[in-house]
Order: C-alpha cells, then structure tokens, then sequence
C-alpha cells in the first residue's frame, strides 16, 4: 500500500514532522477541492486519535475524503457498505470449519484495518452497528471468546446521510459520542465546482495519490500533537465555553467533562498542524463546531435551526478571556 | 473478585518517594517507643516497594501480602499481647501502613497512604503532648499535604509552589483551629480520655529503698514538678518536698506501710511560723504521691488525704499532669505524743545482721549520755570522719550498714539517711526514713521552681520527748552543699570533679531555662485549658455565667464569621487572569487600533479587521498579534513577554 519512499525513515526531527503534515494537506487539498477546513478538521482528528463522522448529503465527497485520507497517510484500507441486513459477522470476520484440518480457522472482517469506512452508517440495524462501535471504542473486538486487537493505528471514518429518513436507524447520542467530530462537507464554492466538473475525474486521480506518512509515523505525529501546549488562559476559555453550553437556555443537555477533553484533544491536534506555538483560541474555536455538534442536545424551544448555528451562537456569547 | 494486575511501569516513580517521606516523617514520634522490628519492617517495606517501582517488578503476590500481614499481626500481639491501646495501636498502624505500602499501585492507594500518616502523627498526641509536639504536628501535616498535591500537580508545579498551597491551607485553616479549641465546651467529666500507655510513667521514687544494692544512681534531669511560690521562695535548706516514709527494715532494704486512710492525722500537727502559700504542677508519676512542702496544711485536692506518718496520698495513681495549691509551715510539731506501741515499731530491727553497727550506736548512746548529745555525736562523726558523698558508690551485699559505716564509707542521701536511722533505732530512739525531693532550681524567666528527679533525696525524722517528730538530714552533715546548692554541686565539689563534670556555660543554662518557662507557661495554658480556665476565659472575653449552650452558639458564629473573612479576603485577592502581562499589552493594542474586540472574536479574526478598518500597519497588527498568541498560549516565558512588549512599543 505504501508506495511512498520519501520517508522510511522515523521523522524524529520537528521539521520532518512539519514537513509531513504541509504535504499531507496539500495532497488531500489536491483532490478534495476549496475544503481546506474540513481537510484540516479531518486531520486534526486523526492526530487526536479520534473517530470521524462525516455527515452530508450525497456527492459531496464524503467517500472521497475518506479514501483519500487513507491513501495520503499510507494506511490499510477497507471500506464497508452498510445497509439494513448487515451482520455483526460481516464486520468482525467469522471463524469457518475447515474439513481438511478439522479446525476453525479465523477469517478476520474487514474491521482488522487501519483505515475503516463506514459508508452510510445509519442504514444498518443497530446490532451491527454496535458491532463497529465496539471496536471503536475498545480497540479490539472478541470473537468466539477470543480477545483479538486492531490494528494500531486504528481509525473509523463513518459517514452518514442525514437527508434519509426511511429505513435508517440514526446512531443514538451516546454513541455519536464516541465520535471525537462530526464534519459537514457543504457544497464545493463556485470555482471549486468549475474545476470538479470540468477537470480530471477524481477517481482516477486517487489512484495517483503518494502516501505521505505511514502509520508509524503517524503515531510519532500523534505523540507531537499530544504535546502541544495547552495555557492557563486557554483552560479558562474552555471552562467559560463549557459552563455556557450547561448554562445557556438554547440547551438542554451541555458538555460533558468527556466533552471538554475531546474539545482540548481536538484542538492540540489541530493547533498542532497549524503550526502554533500553543493552543490559541482561535483552534478551540475552529474544531469547537465539529467536536460540540453532536454532544450538545439543543432545548426544544430553541430558534437555532442546525447545532452548527448553535455552536456558533456559543462561540459569539462567550468572551474570550 | 477480579485480580488486580501486579506489575508496575515505573509511573509512580515521582510520588512514592512523596508518599514514603509523609509516612517516614509521621512514624517518627513512635519511633522510641515501637519495637525495633517494626521499625525495620518499615523501612525494608518502603525500600522493597522503590526497588519493584524502579526496576519494574511485580508486587509481591496476594498470598504474599497476606501472609505478611498475618505475621505481622501476631507480632504485634505477641509484642504487646493485646491489640488495644496506644502501644499496640500504633504499632499495628504503623506495620499495616508499610505493608499497604506493597498493595499501593495507583494515586488512589497512595491517598489512603497519606489518610494514615495524617492519623500516624495526631496519635503521637496519645503519647506526648510536649511544647515540640506543636512545631512537629504543624511540620508534619505541611509535609503530608504537599505531598498530597504533588498528587495531583501539573508537570508544570514544583515543590515548593505545591510546599507554599499547602502552608497557605494550613494558614486558612488556623484560625478555625483556635476558633475550635478556645470554645468547644470543655466538660468537668469528659466522655473519653485519653487512655496513657501502661509502657511509661517513670519516678525518682520507688516504694522501698535498699541501699547498696544499686551502685550508681542517674542524673535524670526529666521534670519531677515545678513550683510557683505566691510571696518569696523559701531558702533551700527548708525545701524538703515529702513524699513517702519508710517505717521498716529488714536488715538490707526500708520499706513503707501501705498507704492507708486513716483518723486524721491533721489534729497531731503543731503549725507554727509564717504560712507558704504555692501551687505544684506535678507530672505524671502512676504513683499515688502528693509532694508538698513539709509541713502542708491544706491541699486543694479533694481526693488528697493524709497518712499515718503526714505523707500526702491521692486516692488514685497520678496518671495525668495536675496542679494543685498548698498551704505549708515550715516550722511545726508533729506527735509531741508517741504512744509506747508506735515507739516500738519505731525502734524496731532484725535481731540478726549488722552487729558492728549496733555495738557502736550502743557505745556511743552510752558515751553521750542523752538523746540530742547522741545525735550530735552521729553527726558529727559523718562530718568529721572520712565520709564521702558519691554518685557512684560500691556495692555492699549483706550487713550493708556495717559494711557502709566501717568500709566503704562513700553513699549518696539514702546510704546514710539508712545508716543513720539504723544508729538511731539501735541505740532506742524512733526514728524513720522519708523520701521525696529537697531543693530545686529556680527559673529566673518563670520566677518558679523547678524539681527534678535528680534532686530526689532521702533524709530521717527522729522522735524526741516534746519535738516530735525532727528532720535530720544526715547527708547534710557530709555533703552540705547538698542541701545548698543541689546534687550537682555536690558532685561537682569533691569526686565528680575525678569524672569529668564541668558546668555548663552560661547561655545554655539561660536557654534551658527559657525552654523550661516556654514549657511551664505551654502546660499552664494550652495544656491545662479545661473547664475551669476555659469558663474564667469566657468570663474574662465578656461571657455572663459561661455555660456550653453560649460557648457553642460563639464557637459556631465564630467558624461562620472566619470563613466569611476568609473567602471575602480570597476575593478581594482574587485577580481575572486578564490581568495577567501579555493581556494588558495586548489591551493597549486593542485600544490603539480605536476598535472594539467583538466578544468570541479570536486574535486572528481581530488582527484581519485591524488590517482592514484601523490605520495601523499590517506589519504591526501581524508582529503585535503573534507575539501576544506566543506570549500567552505559547512557551509563555519572559523573553515572549519581552518580544510582545517590544512589538507593542512600536505602535506609533
């Protein structure tokens, strides 16, 4: 899988990493056109050693993120369709009799990868559904009464068609938790949909694509992301935003302390590839939308129309200090 | 139950040295008085758990520990044969407290850790409660609760910032502590007591004396009582502190009738002269011994009762320090009348043993011709023959009187108050030991007296047609200096001087003093605040008829009022971390660029306006904004602190 020789080497010193990151995001920017943003919050996830949950409307390039996001960081890659008669079974793999030995042998699923997608989440049933979430959340599945560990690293990128109604089984919020973001694609802006029409089909073009980084590198990266210096101020800043989110009257159900960690975690990572010298408001600020999105549950009487407007409203009431 | 994993990884490398040091320094106290063993186990437990920390082994395994703990727990009662009690409490604290020690592989076994060393030093108050003990509990606690934080620092705390969190809690909570002590009711007869370890209470005095037999006596300078005169302090040859008296002899060893309540005894006495009024604080003793001056008149002890030969007796053994008044005359008569059954028992001795001596009292009675003119005559032979005053006598064995008198002729007080009242019996003339304390220091800082054990003495009481009962101190006629000046002179004038006694200089006699009024002023008040001090304090704070209703209602105000001038203090200090350096430089940009920072509006959103909408050049919106993200959020250290000042200076 990994074609790139560029680096077989560790990036042991920080302009290695640096440099890893910059062509991770030109490369994914190469094929996912005018969304650097959520580029950048897909990176950012990773490196936090989250899950992600891309929801939108279909052909808007959810499948292509996600694909190429595997590609560029050199990872093992399955991709599983999820539909309403999906087995738990076809996830994790089944152990099958063979005749000649006499014995059961193991047929690992497709979930033994470093990269999963989970294309279209919420057409299955939840039993298999759970079954995913599971290894997510464990980081090993059992199986026949065998505890067998994923891959390392090991990441799901869910997507999720919000437009379907009929025949879903939408995840409930306590497993949209164990998603550190949620990211809405949007619609590409005008030049960028010039250029999707027009140029080279981007199918074609993943197959062009140079992993940049392997997975151990990619762990080194997410080791650096960890580190990332988090201040006095900033802790005060998201304590200020998560007392706002339990506080406010447009909510019902706040941030938890999980929540908070997520938001911090997100942020490291994603202050991290920017290349600040610490967390700065500004990264709370941009993964606050993804990371908050699904965790808070808006109050019934609330005019905001989508969690991301509230998010928003929340960044806007809440001083920075 | 589910097994718990007993390998480690090295990460509570930081705080077991923590969590050691609090348990090391709260087993202290106890130390002097646990056995060794436990002393050992303790220490090899804390180092066994270092080395598995730090070479990443396993903990030894639950049939280990469980053994251990086993073992251990028989020890222990094998040591003390019981459980209960200071001494095998704490004992059994200690050692479980060093085997958890083996069990501790989380934060959370640590905290229980310090919950005991915590208990470990308030127990050493079961012990002791010296005027030290005060700077070791507050060490103590300092120690425990920095090693608590260290618990839960950040990588970015050091000790000592952890050191000063845990000085300002204890400051905070001072004055609830005092709030606490000054008012909680002390009641007359409390629900509990302090029970005393049966291990310790040490006298000068023991209840019989057989001279001879031990060949050295110590210098103990602990604290016997001390003394606060009311007028002047008698001279000391008239301080002679009765104890206990001795009736009989066997021929080696003098002992007293039991303690016995009997007819009063008060009627026999004559008081004459000037009354001395003076209160004793007497330490502990687990004797029943009431020392007082001779001759006390009126004791302020309910429980106080005067025995047949004007020894004072508590009805109980002393267990406690207690103070009480007493008034005395040093000048009386006591049983001008003796009826001929007691001068019997007076002049009573063994029919066998010590011939030499009863021959020579016989002589000398003979020669002197009366009892006074014999007495004088012992007297002066003790003086002007070859009669030394030592520490360190040899021993004697059988017919020690005679072999004291013609051999060795060296003894301290009991030596010759023994011979003395052997001569005195021998020769018809009634006579009996007494034992207690004579003379004292006086402490210059306190104005009082202090008694040690070193000044316990022993002199005779003869009894002599019209007189009485009369004080005759032998060792007087030998050792004058004795009575003067005190043991110390004595030894140090003549023999002690062979064994290299030197007098200590001056400041630390003035220092030792200090320490000794610091002490007595430590008993007198914080020690000795009960019911009566506390409702006379009450009264004297302005608390009509003190009762523990009001006592209770101020002491719950009291705690109320400190927690809010605390918490008011807290917040009136309390400072928003905007005012912190890199936000003020940052503020004096906003204001320059003549904009309002939209609440929510990051630095970079701000600086794109600046760029935009104020006058200010690109170059300094950009420099100003990333020096202050970097002084802020970043590495956050002076020379950040100094670039965002530079880069905000150069706003025109």
């Amino acid at each position: 899988m990994q074609r790139g020789n560029t680096l077989e080497t560790l990036p042991s010193s920080v302009d290695a990493q640096r440099s890893a990151v910059e062509r991770a995001k030109k490369s994914l920017a190469r094929i996912i056109l005018g969304k650097d943003e959520q580029i950048t919050l897909a990176l950012s996830c990773l490196l936090a050693q989250g899950h992600l949950l891309i929801e939108d409307l279909p052909g808007l390039g959810k499948t292509m993120l996600a694909q190429s996001l595997a590609r560029t960081l050199g990872l093992s890659f399955r991709r599983i369709q999820f539909t309403s008669d999906l087995l738990p079974a076809d996830i994790i793999g089944v152990s099958i009799f063979r005749q000649d030995s006499g014995e059961f042998e193991f047929q690992p699923g497709p979930v033994f990868s470093q990269l999963i997608l989970a294309d279209e989440v919420n057409r299955a049933t939840p039993k298999a559904q759970s079954a995913l979430l599971e290894a997510m959340e464990e980081y090993q599945v059992s199986v026949d009464g065998d505890t067998r560990s994923l891959p390392e690293p090991f990441f799901v990128v869910a997507t999720q068609n919000p437009g379907d109604q009929i025949g879903t089984f939408p995840l409930p919020e306590s497993q949209l938790d164990r998603f550190l973001m949620r990211v809405a694609m949007g619609y590409p802006d005008e030049v960028s949909e010039r250029e999707l029409i027009a140029g080279e089909d981007r199918r074609l073009m993943l197959d062009d694509i140079e992993a940049v980084t392997g997975p151990e590198i990619l762990i080194e990266l997410q080791k650096s992301a960890r580190k990332q210096r988090v201040s006095d101020p900033l802790i005060d800043y998201v304590q200020a935003l998560v007392r706002h989110t339990r506080e406010s009257a447009d909510i019902e159900i706040g941030l938890s302390p999980r929540g908070a960690q997520a938001l911090i975690a997100a942020a490291r990572a994603r202050s991290f590839i920017e290349n600040h010298s610490g967390v700065y408001p500004d990264d709370i600020q941009a993964v606050f939308t993804s990371v908050a999105g699904h965790r808070l549950k808006p109050a019934g009487s609330t005019r905001f129309r989508s969690p991301s407007e509230l998010c928003q409203h929340v960044l806007d009431s809440v001083a920075i200090p | 139950m589910k097994v718990q994993p007993r390998g480690t990884d090295g990460s509570l490398l930081a705080s077991l040295p923590w969590t050691t040091g609090a348990l090391v320094i709260s087993l202290v106290p106890h130390v002097p008085y646990l056995p060794i063993w436990i002393t050992t186990a303790f220490i090899a437990c804390a180092v066994w758990r270092y080395v598995i920390e730090k070479r990443r082994r396993m903990l030894p395994s639950r049939w280990i520990r469980g053994g251990l703990a086993l073992v251990c727990f028989l020890g222990v009662f094998g040591t003390y044969s019981s459980i209960s009690g200071v001494g095998p409490g704490s004992a059994l604290l200690a050692i479980m407290a060093a085997l958890k020690l083996l069990e501790t592989r989380r934060r959370r076994d640590q905290f229980v850790l310090l919950f005991i060393s915590i208990f470990l030093v308030m127990s050493s108050l079961l012990r002791e409660q010296y005027l030290w003990s005060l700077p070791y509990l507050i060490g103590g606690i300092l120690i425990i609760l920095t090693a608590w934080l260290r618990m839960s620092a950040g990588e970015s705390e050091t000790a000592k910032q952890s050191f000063s969190t845990s000085g300002r809690l204890l400051l905070y909570a001072a004055p609830m502590a005092i709030a606490m002590w000054v008012f909680f009711p002390r009641l007359a007869s409390p629900f509990w007591a302090v029970p005393i370890d049966t291990s310790r209470g040490t006298s000068g005095l023991s209840d019989s004396m057989s001279p001879g037999d031990i060949s050295s006596l110590s210098m103990s300078d602990a604290l016997a009582f001390r003394v606060q005169f009311d007028a002047e302090i008698p001279e000391s040859r008239d301080l002679y502190w009765r104890g206990l008296v001795m009736t009989r002899f066997n021929g080696r060893t003098w002992t007293g009738s039991e303690p016995r309540v009997g007819t009063p005894i008060e009627d026999q006495i004559e008081f004459r002269g000037e009354a001395v009024s003076y209160e004793v604080t007497l330490e502990p003793t687990r004797q029943q011994w009431i020392f007082a001056l001779d001759m006390p008149r009126e004791v302020s002890l309910a429980r106080v009762f005067m025995g047949q030969q004007q020894q004072l007796v508590n009805v109980t053994p002393i267990e406690q320090r207690i103070a009480y008044r007493v008034v005395s005359h040093t000048d009386y008569i006591v049983q001008a009348d003796l009826q001929a059954v007691y001068r019997d028992w007076y002049t009573s001795i063994p029919d066998d043993g010590n011939q030499r001596a009863t021959e020579l009292a016989w002589q000398m009675r003979a020669d002197a011709g009366s009892d006074t003119a014999y007495i004088n005559a012992v007297l002066a032979k003790f003086h002007e023959e070859e009669y030394f005053y030592t520490l360190q006598p040899p021993a004697l064995g059988s017919n020690p009187v005679d072999r004291f008198l013609f051999d060795t002729r060296q003894g301290f007080c009991e030596h010759y108050a023994s011979a003395f009242a052997f001569m005195m019996r021998s020769a018809g003339i009634p006579s009996r030991v007494v034992l207690g304390y004579q003379g004292g220091e006086v402490n210059p800082m306190g104005g009082h007296l202090i008694v040690r054990q070193s000044d316990a003495h022993a002199w005779t009481e003869v009894w002599l047609e019209r007189y009485g009962w009369y004080r005759v101190d032998p060792t007087a006629a030998v050792a004058p200096e004795r009575i003067e000046y005190g043991v110390q002179a004595a030894t140090l004038d003549g023999i002690g001087q062979t064994w290299g006694f030197t007098a200590a200089p001056q400041f630390l006699q003035d220092l030792t003093m200090t320490w000794d009024a610091l002490n007595a002023k430590w008993n007198e008040w914080i020690l000795g605040y009960g019911p009566d001090t506390q409702n006379s304090f009450m009264e004297w704070l302005g608390m009509d008829n003190p009762n523990w209703r009001k006592m209770l209602l101020t002491l719950v105000g009291s705690v109320i009022a400190i927690i809010l001038i605390i918490s008011g203090v807290m917040m009136l200090r309390y400072r928003p971390p905007a005012k912190d350096g890199a936000s003020i430089l940052y503020n004096k940009f906003i204001r320059k660029t003549g904009l309002q920072r939209r609440v929510g509006e990051t630095e970079q959103e701000f600086a794109l306006r600046a760029m935009t909408d104020s006058k200010l050049a690109h170059r300094i919106v950009t420099s100003v904004t990333i020096a202050y993200l970097d002084a802020r959020y970043g590495i956050a250290d002076d020379d950040a602190l100094t670039k965002l000042r530079t880069a905000v200076a150069a706003i025109p």
